[in-house]
């Protein structure tokens, strides 16, 4: 069994390291799209925040997979030169596309949890909008986010396997593919693959449970 | 001609003309909160607002500083119309501070970090200048010692002290004053009335929304009854106290006095 392991480690190691790659652009990517749409979901922008709440209305109402198949195989179809993803960008976009509609919501809740007199206090000493919210709201919204963040990123690591379909060999599939080499430790290597996801997950979620003790937490709206 | 005529002119910080304002909410009736509110403010008055709850006080004390847009009518802040569009607010909040009644400290910041944010973000202050001035007006509000607390650590009365001293930094020519003793206790309330009683008679414009009859009568130079959004009697404090002519000003007195 432990030579199981052995051989198949680097395997599953290459499999971990493209997990973490895909996971680390996607909370990158989809953080900042997802902190950018909610800052225009949380302000009084009218039409875009209608066209936004359009948006995340199409990205949750759909399956991934069919995002992710778009993504992919429908949009290099069009023949347009710059719509023909590779597969790791394929699936980064697809998952940061899905990933900034969960980090919005998050953001919107973080900023109007921020109590209105924090704004009217600011605003009435001669600070800008932009100065409200540099110094003001965001410092005491992202508390609140924190906690919901962490939650999202797990989500993030664990959705990395679904993009093994578009033949990115990360973790999960390196576990298929290690399996079906010595079908007999499947249960050994699929445990295996568990516990890396769990070893990548678990600080994650760890630093969700601080931050909630710490600054408490919002209405999640996941 | 015209100069003969200035002279007899007093200089009014603050002129309010014919101010309305109607509050639309979906699903509920508009909200009539202020009908053609005309009134002024001498530099160094304290004028008192008075008035049943939902009168239409916070609404016109809120207009002064911009806080709330006005469907119709203009206002003056040392001869400058902050209803006009062109008008830079934020230059006009640094002349015109505010106090509230839940206080609205920062939470994230200590009560000396309250007091320096607003002069290094707005007035462009150096940390070190602005953090002497923040230090000089908290000892002179009462909170030796106390600069390094966060707010959640401080009574209520202190985080009023706090408020006061954070609207003050901005060097203001005047100043608002929302019930700001009214999520106060007793002892507390006395101490930032004595406190607020202290900047009049330094010479600061004042415009305070109060439910204090004594402050009132005590500090005010002119006292405004409001009910219904609008003004409806205006007088000395003396005149006021001892002989409202409005019934509804009669009514209100007696229910509070
Ligand atoms: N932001 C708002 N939206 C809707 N209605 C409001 C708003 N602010 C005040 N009002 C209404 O306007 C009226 C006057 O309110 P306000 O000025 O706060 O009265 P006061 O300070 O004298 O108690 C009340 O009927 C109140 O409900
Ligand atoms: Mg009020």
């Amino acid at each position: 069994m432990s030579e199981t392991i052995l051989i198949t480690a680097p395997l599953l190691m290459k499999g971990l390291w493209l997990t973490i790659k895909i996971s680390m652009w996607t909370v990158a990517l989809g953080s900042f799209l997802g902190f950018v749409i909610g800052l225009i979901r949380a302000s009084r922008m009218k039409i875009l925040k209608a066209a936004l709440g359009v948006y995340i209305h199409c990205l949750r109402g759909t399956p991934f997979l069919v995002q992710l198949y778009l993504i992919y195989f429908v949009l290099p179809a069009t023949g347009v030169e710059w719509l023909k993803f590779e597969a790791f960008p394929a699936a980064v976009i697809a998952l940061s596309l899905y990933t900034s509609t969960y980090v919005s919501e998050i953001v919107r809740a973080g900023i109007e949890a921020v109590p209105k007199g924090q704004v009217e206090a600011a605003r009435a000493l001669g600070m800008s909008k932009w100065q409200t919210l540099g110094h003001v709201i965001l410092p005491q919204a992202l508390k609140l986010m924190i906690p919901p963040m962490t939650g999202v990123y797990v989500l993030i690591i664990k959705g990395t396997s679904v993009v093994s379909v578009i033949g990115i060999t990360e973790l999960l599939r390196a576990g298929e593919q290690a399996a079906l080499r010595y079908p007999s430790e499947l249960m050994t290597l699929y445990g295996l693959v568990a516990l890396l996801y769990f070893v990548y997950c678990y600080p994650v979620l760890r630093l969700g449970r601080w931050a909630e003790t710490k600054f408490g937490r919002i209405e999640n709206s996941l | 001609m015209d100069n003969n005529k200035n002279k007899t002119v007093k200089n009014f910080i603050i002129k309010v003309e014919e101010v309305s304002k109607t509050f639309h909410t979906k699903g509920r009736k508009p909200v009539v909160a202020l009908k053609q509110v005309t009134l002024q403010v001498e530099e160094g008055e304290v004028l008192v607002i008075i008035g049943p709850s939902g009168s239409g006080k916070s609404t016109l004390l809120r207009t002064l500083n911009g806080l709330e847009t006005v469907d119709a009518g203009h206002i003056w802040i040392d001869n400058v119309d902050i209803t006009r569009k062109e008008t830079n607010l934020n230059q006009i909040r640094q002349k015109v501070g505010m106090v509230f009644q839940q206080f609205n400290l920062f939470e994230h910041k200590t009560a000396l970090a309250n007091l320096t944010l607003p002069q290094t973000a707005v007035l462009k202050t150096s940390s070190g200048k602005a953090e002497a001035t923040a230090m000089a007006l908290l000892n002179k509000v009462g909170l030796e010692g106390m600069e390094r607390s966060y707010p959640s650590q401080l009574s209520g009365g202190q985080q009023q002290r706090v408020a006061i001293a954070r609207s003050l930094v901005m060097k203001p020519q005047i100043m608002l004053f929302d019930e700001v003793t009214s999520a106060l206790d007793p002892e507390a309330v006395r101490g930032i009335l004595e406190l607020m009683e202290s900047l009049a008679h330094q010479g600061m414009t004042m415009v305070v929304v109060t439910h204090e009859m004594g402050f009132a009568r005590r500090a005010g130079d002119r006292i405004i009854f409001m009910d219904g959004g609008e003004i409806l009697e205006e007088g000395t404090p003396q005149i006021f106290f001892d002989n409202p002519q409005h019934p509804r000003a009669q009514f209100f007195l007696s229910q509070v006095l």
